[in-house]
């Protein structure tokens, strides 16, 4: 199967000055199709994030390759962009500069920029706070900017790093609802990183568990709950069978 | 809008700081007029207050203060300007570049732990009396600062805000001009409050050593002639010209980097 991205057989090993060497990644395979959700849970450490930042094309690996539309990935390209969990906003630039950085970088004419910019705020219900700081917002506001950011540039591919774990349980149920309408809105591939097996099921179309380090794909479960997702879903019988079955699989890579 | 739980602070609440501050200022000058009514006053070795403030009207009246001042601002800018041209861009490079930080640090550590005011009647020599002499003592005392707080400012960019303008498709300008800079700006202010101190240091003991004017030359003549009342009124000039300059860079730090108050 040819996917629309691919990583075949890709590893990664860190050799940080002065410390033993880690292998992060090790014979790791994924495929994922055009306009899925796609979630990768794991234990800490088994180089879930790596793997999105060998994705963003910030890190490369060391074996196997990795392919987007066919064509392997050689750095970072405006057809991807990163949701960082920590937001990534800059402190000294409003909502909207946040927002059009990627635009600017690309050298986009202002005014189309601002056009842009304005569109996204309200996009991710943010109408009336363009000219604020980050930190004046809220956690899950900051968020909302970190994905208009990623956004901008419309990228036919979101990465998602843990985008809420900084986030309370209310505001991170709030934000996934968000998340899932600003994806039927804006109709992106996502692959979404996190702990929470909850997280992954209610909004992915798949989601792949990893082993403990060095990451391999271990299973891939897929989630068939209809769409539009409901809140109410989450108590329902088919909803934790697959919680089980995921927490099952997951479990024995969990060195505590 | 009802005129409700609006707790309006009364005004010694709302000025405490500048109150119990300037309390204390004219507490000191208070206490050194009275000082001379038990102890025997010697005009050839010490001054008094009341002596100092006619002094300084006296220099003020006859233009010599303002000329003194004006004629030492300009080594003090130049050497300050010329600090922040060159310490700034070398304290971000060594902080971004692993190897020149590697490499300058030493050196740039022992050159600003040493007594480099020592080396201020050297330079006379090899610079001369005039402005570039003067010029070079300011900038040799005040661009440690900038190197270090720019180098500082670096180590501390946040490496995720990289990452952002990395995946967004920045090159290596583009790190320098949307976070580095951004990041080390207010660092490199906060040095220039240090750097200001130092330059006006610099500049009077540079006159001190070879001048036929200016202020430091002004306090040191004074001095020789035990015009005590005058010698400290400069003194006084130099000392609310320091107080100004450094307050001022605080005022701007705060309205300039308005992002800084909720860190």
């Amino acid at each position: 199967m040819a996917g629309y991205i691919e990583g075949r057989n890709v590893s990664l090993t860190f050799r940080p000055p002065n410390r033993a060497p880690v292998r992060a990644l090790g014979g790791f395979d994924i495929a994922v199709e055009e306009g899925e959700f796609l979630s990768i849970v794991g234990p800490s450490g088994c180089g879930k994030s790596t793997f999105l930042n060998v994705l963003l094309g910030l890190v490369k690996p060391d074996g196997g390759e990795v392919l987007m539309h066919g064509k392997p990935i050689g750095g970072p390209g405006s057809d991807r962009a990163m949701v960082f969990q920590e937001f990534g906003l800059l402190p000294w630039r409003t909502v909207q500069h946040n927002i059009e950085l990627g635009l600017e970088l690309k050298k986009v004419a202002a005014e189309k920029r601002h056009a842009t910019a304005e569109r996204l705020v309200a996009l991710v219900g943010l109408a009336g706070f363009a000219a604020h700081y980050p930190h004046e917002l809220s956690g899950g506001m900051k968020q909302r900017v970190g994905l208009a950011q990623a956004l901008a540039t419309d990228p036919d591919v979101l990465l998602m790093d843990e985008p809420f774990a900084a986030l309370d349980a209310q505001t991170r149920d709030l934000m996934q609802a968000e998340l899932l309408r600003i994806w039927r809105e804006a109709r992106k591939t996502v692959l979404f990183v996190t702990h929470q097996i909850d997280e992954a099921i209610y909004l992915s179309d798949r989601v792949m568990v990893m082993s403990k380090r060095p990451g391999r794909a271990k299973k891939i479960f897929a989630i068939d709950l209809p769409r539009p997702r409901e809140y109410e879903m989450r108590v329902t019988p088919q909803f934790n069978d697959l919680k089980l079955a995921i927490w099952n699989t997951l479990k024995d890579e969990i060195v505590a | 809008m009802t005129e409700q739980a609006t707790i309006r602070p009364t005004f010694a609440a709302r000025y405490r700081k500048i109150l119990f501050g300037g309390f204390a200022v004219l507490l000191f000058f208070a206490a050194w007029q009275t000082v001379f009514l038990f102890v025997p006053f010697n005009p050839l070795f010490i001054s008094k207050p009341s002596l100092i403030a006619a002094g300084l009207v006296d220099l003020v009246g006859s233009g010599d203060l303002f000329h003194d001042l004006a004629v030492s601002a300009v080594p003090f800018f130049i050497g300050l300007a010329a600090a922040v041209i060159v310490g700034v861009p070398l304290g971000i490079v060594m902080g971004w570049r692993a190897r020149v930080g590697y490499a300058l640090d030493p050196l740039m550590t022992a050159f600003y732990a040493s007594p480099l005011v020592a080396l201020a009647p050297l330079l006379v020599i090899f610079f001369g009396v005039g402005v570039s002499g003067k010029a070079i003592i300011v900038f040799v005392l005040s661009v440690f600062p900038f190197i270090f707080n720019a180098h500082a400012g670096v180590r501390a960019v946040d490496r995720l805000l990289i990452n952002v303008v990395r995946s967004l498709g920045g090159g290596e300008w583009d790190l320098y001009r949307k976070v580095i800079f951004p990041s080390v700006l207010p660092y490199i202010v906060a040095g220039a409050r240090i750097a200001v101190g130092r330059a006006l240091i610099a500049v009077l003991v540079g006159e001190f050593f070879a001048a036929s004017e200016g202020i430091g030359y002004a306090i040191s003549r004074f001095g020789d002639i035990f015009a005590l009342d005058r010698m400290f009124g400069c003194i006084f000039a130099v000392m609310v010209i320091a107080v100004v300059l450094t307050e001022g860079i605080r005022w701007a730090e705060r309205a300039a980097f308005p992002w800084r108050v909720g860190q």
